[in-house]
This record gives structure tokens, sequence and C-alpha cells, in this order.
């Protein structure tokens, strides 16, 4: 008999979207949720214990085995690609509103934007980072929309707690100039992206 | 911290709507431009300040270009309560619309940027999570039962506009007619110079002058020159060209050839054609010598 720990080290290996406890739970035969959480935690201990090329991590409601982001440059490479295709500025503001707000209907997002969102809500769609959850019960009867799975395993989320409360966790930047804000963000996140010019040669492990 | 954007009083500076996201963005920036408090928004001032900045955005996009107005509409009813000295019986009632007015729009304003700041955060995790791969597709079999959880109504509306679109596709066309041959065409003009003396060229491309109609009429005009059944004539640069059967009469031919005025262009392309149909014979390399014709005509038979 495997060691069922070997044996949640292959589901998660085999599996290609976040494997909840639940599923665990049901393919190992066990007792409950509980007990799969915690061969889940031991796994990840191990992981965590010796230097590796792969992580565990709990996003959008279950568990997913994915490669550690300081080997993102080597991965950059086998890719052949430069970067990844990001989201844009009104992109990511209606998610934000959606994610808060959700189920949200467009009349709500265009108030809160001061611009109509028929675009921006096209293009989520498409990513499948949100998804229609309905209609609203006023004029119109508009579609409801809320995020997806997809929204939280991109945005590594575990669940919606994960969002920072409106008051207290984001310090809001009242008097910064907001352009410098995002610059910020994305120059990081750029850097971050680029494997920059000898960082790819140098071996992962010496 | 002072932004550029603010020379665009005096001209010096031209904004595009794409450096804003829109009314809210605009005033949120000159709001933090400014170190303005969002809960005591100047009214005087910014709306003046937008005012400018709205003169100097270009549109394109009218829908975007209505929703700045509605906002300098706003801000300018605004701006007329200050100035109108208050009524003391009728003004009551219009101050406190006002207040609410205002009262709304530093809210919303307050709520967009917070918007502004969530999607900073969300850039932030979406740099993050864009560092980590995970396995883009298992191998494993398929689920037996289709997970209806993610499913939503927009991508059965997409099913729905390629199935539309495909049946659009099967639809007939319209068939266009053949187009001439330059076989037909050579015999045609043979026809027709069985009748007349001379034919005009612009007279057999036919009232709607297509492009395909004269080029094909040109080849068989140069096909026919080439094979000697007819002799062409341009009197001057660019003229009509007239078309002549070719009388058996070798003495009249001989004297008269030196004047057939075909163009240089005429000639030349009538010399690459000739090229194209003997070029593929050439560079055969098994094929028989065409510089040895007794060779071709023994291979021949």
């Amino acid at each position: 008999m495997p060691n069922p720990i070997d044996v949640v080290e292959a589901l998660l290996f085999a599996s290609d979207v976040p494997l909840e406890p639940e599923r665990i739970r049901e393919v190992l035969d066990l007792e409950n949720g509980a007990a799969a959480r915690e061969l889940v935690v031991e796994l990840m201990a191990r992981y965590e214990a010796e230097p590796r090329g792969l992580s565990i991590v709990e996003v959008g409601g279950g568990y997913r085995m994915v490669t550690r982001p300081e080997l993102a440059p080597w991965l950059v490479r086998l890719a052949r690609a430069r970067s990844r295709v990001r989201l844009s500025r009104p992109a990511l503001e209606s998610l934000a509103i959606i994610a808060y707000k959700q189920p949200v209907s467009k009349p709500e997002l265009d108030a809160v934007r001061g611009v109509n969102s028929d675009a921006v809500i096209e293009n989520l769609l498409e990513r499948r980072l949100i998804r229609i959850a309905g209609r609203k019960e006023a004029p119109g009867r508009p579609f409801l929309y809320e995020t997806t799975r997809e929204f939280m395993v991109a945005f590594g989320l575990r669940d919606l707690n994960d969002l920072p409360k409106i008051e207290g966790e984001l310090v809001i930047p009242q008097l910064v100039a907001d352009g410098a804000t995002a610059a910020e963000a994305h120059g990081e996140a750029e850097t971050q992206q680029d494997p920059g010019a000898g960082g790819a040669d140098v071996p992962p492990r010496g | 911290m002072t932004e550029p954007i603010l020379d665009a009083a005096d001209g010096g500076l031209r904004l595009r709507v794409g450096d804003f996201e829109g009314p809210l963005d605009l005033l949120l920036h000159l709001c933090r431009t400014n170190e303005i408090d969002l809960a005591a928004l100047p009214v005087r001032t910014i709306t003046d300040q937008y005012l400018v900045h709205l003169e100097a955005i270009e549109f394109q996009n009218l829908e975007l270009a209505g929703a700045y107005l509605v906002m300098a509409a706003t801000l300018i009813y605004l701006k007329s309560k200050l100035l109108v000295p208050p009524d003391p019986n009728a003004a009551e009632e219009l101050d406190e619309e006002a207040l609410a007015l205002k009262a709304e729009l530093e809210e919303r304003l307050r709520e967009y940027a917070r918007v502004k700041t969530q999607g900073v955060w969300l850039a932030q995790r979406e740099a993050e999570q864009l560092l980590i791969w995970g396995r883009p597709g298992s191998t494993l079999p398929p689920l037996e039962d289709v997970p209806l959880e993610d499913l939503s109504v927009h991508w059965l509306e997409r099913s729905m506009k390629r199935l539309i679109e495909e049946q659009q596709r099967m639809r007939p066309r319209q068939v266009e007619a053949n187009p001439p041959s330059v076989l037909e065409r050579m015999t045609e003009i043979l026809s027709l110079l069985r009748d007349t003396w001379s034919l005009l060229f612009s007279s057999m491309v036919g009232g709607e002058r297509k492009r395909s109609e004269v080029v094909v009429s040109l080849l068989a005009v140069l096909e026919l020159c080439r094979q000697g059944k007819i002799r062409t004539q341009q009197t001057e640069l660019f003229g009509d060209i007239i078309i002549e059967a070719r009388t058996a009469d070798p003495v009249l031919e001989s004297a008269e050839n030196p004047e057939n005025a075909v163009t240089a262009e005429t000639a030349a392309t009538a010399a690459a054609t000739t090229v194209a149909t003997t070029a593929p014979t050439r560079n055969e390399p098994w094929g028989p010598n065409p510089d040895n014709p007794t060779s071709a005509s023994a291979g021949g038979v």
C-alpha cells in the first residue's frame, strides 16, 4: 500500500485545476475533508523543507502544484516568450469592482467607472475571469456578473476573503499622483518578469 | 509631483482620451495633482480646470465624449449654484439639492479612488502569479459528466453565434460569369476581321472596361500578332490600337512591316509572353534540345 501522501502528490501533479480537499477525500476514501487537508499540509511542509523546483499552493478553493516564482526566468526561456499577457488598467479596475460588489450589473459598473464598460466586460468574459450570474430585477433586467474560479487562480486567491478589506488593509494613496503608483506597480512587475541579462545563465543550484 | 498636464492652460500640452479612463479618472487626477481632499471638493477651481482639460482632449468616440460632457454639466451646475446669491425664499431647497449633488460626486470620487487602488493591488497579484506555472492541461481522461458550474450564458451565446455564422457561410453565393478566355477572344477577333477591314482595340473591350477583359483582349491581340494572323498599329503613345487582318500577300507585308508601329511596351509584353510559353520546354533537362530542331522533331515523332 503506497503512502497516502505520495498519492496526494500524484493527484496534484496530474490535475490541471485546483484540487479541492473534498475531491482528495473522495479519491483516497478518507473519513473527512480535514484528513485530506492534513495530508496536503504535510506534503506542503515536505516541499518547503528542502529546495525544490515545485511548490504546492492553496488557490481557488483547492490545492495546486506550481513552479516556484524564482524559476520564472527559465520558464520564460522555455516558452520562448518575453512576458505573458497582462490585463489593462480598465480591465483590472472593472474586475476589482466586480470582485468586491458581486454580483454586479453593467449599469452599476458603469456608474462607478463613469464610462461605458461594454468592451471591458466582453474581454473579461472572454478570458473567463467573470461570468454571468443571472439577471438583476431592475429596469431592463441587466445581466449580473461575478468572478470565476479562474479569477482566483489568476490572482492567487484562496477565496474571495483573500481580497484586502476595503478599509484598513488597503492603503489608499490619497495624495499620490495615480500615474506614479501605477507606473511603480508595472515597473516592478516588468523587472520581475524579465529574465535579465545574465539571470537565466546562472545555474539554479550551486 | 506637479504634472506637466497643468500646463494645458497655456496650450502647452494636448491630452489624449487614452490618458484618462473617463471623467472620474480625470477629476481624480486633478484632485491629486492639486492635493485636494476628496471630502471637500472646491467646486470653482476644479470646474475651471476640468473645462480647460476638456477643451484639450481630442475625442474620437462620441459616447466617451458624452460621458465627459455629463460630468462637465454637473460641475458647471454646481458652480452656478455658488455664483447665484441665495434667494431667502427659494434658495434653501436648491442648496440642499446642490449639496446632495456635491456629496454624491465626492462619494463617487472616493469610490473611484478605492477602485483604482484595488486595481493596482490586483495588478501586483497578477504580476506575482505570472511567475508561477501550473499544469496547463491534464492528460487524464476527461470527466464523464461535464462540469456545469463554469459554463455561462455567454459561452452559449458564443456557440450560437458561431453556428449562425457557419450557416451564413453555407448559403449559396453569387456566381460570377466565366471570365473570357484568350482563345475565345482570339476567335472572336478573327471572325470580326472577316467582315470588316479594321478594328479598334477599344471597341473590343466593351463599355464596362473590366480589367480582366482588357487583359484578355490584349493577350489575344498579342498572340494573334505573334502567329502572324493580324497586324496592329498604334499611331500615338497610349492611343487606340488599330487591328487589321493580315493579308497573305508577302510583298505588301514586307513593305509595310517596318511601319508596323507596335509600341515598345506592347512589343516587350509580346516578347515576355513568348518567353513564358517557351521557357518551360527549355528548362526541362530531359526535354528535346530547342536549339536543335531536328532532335526536337525526332523526339516528337
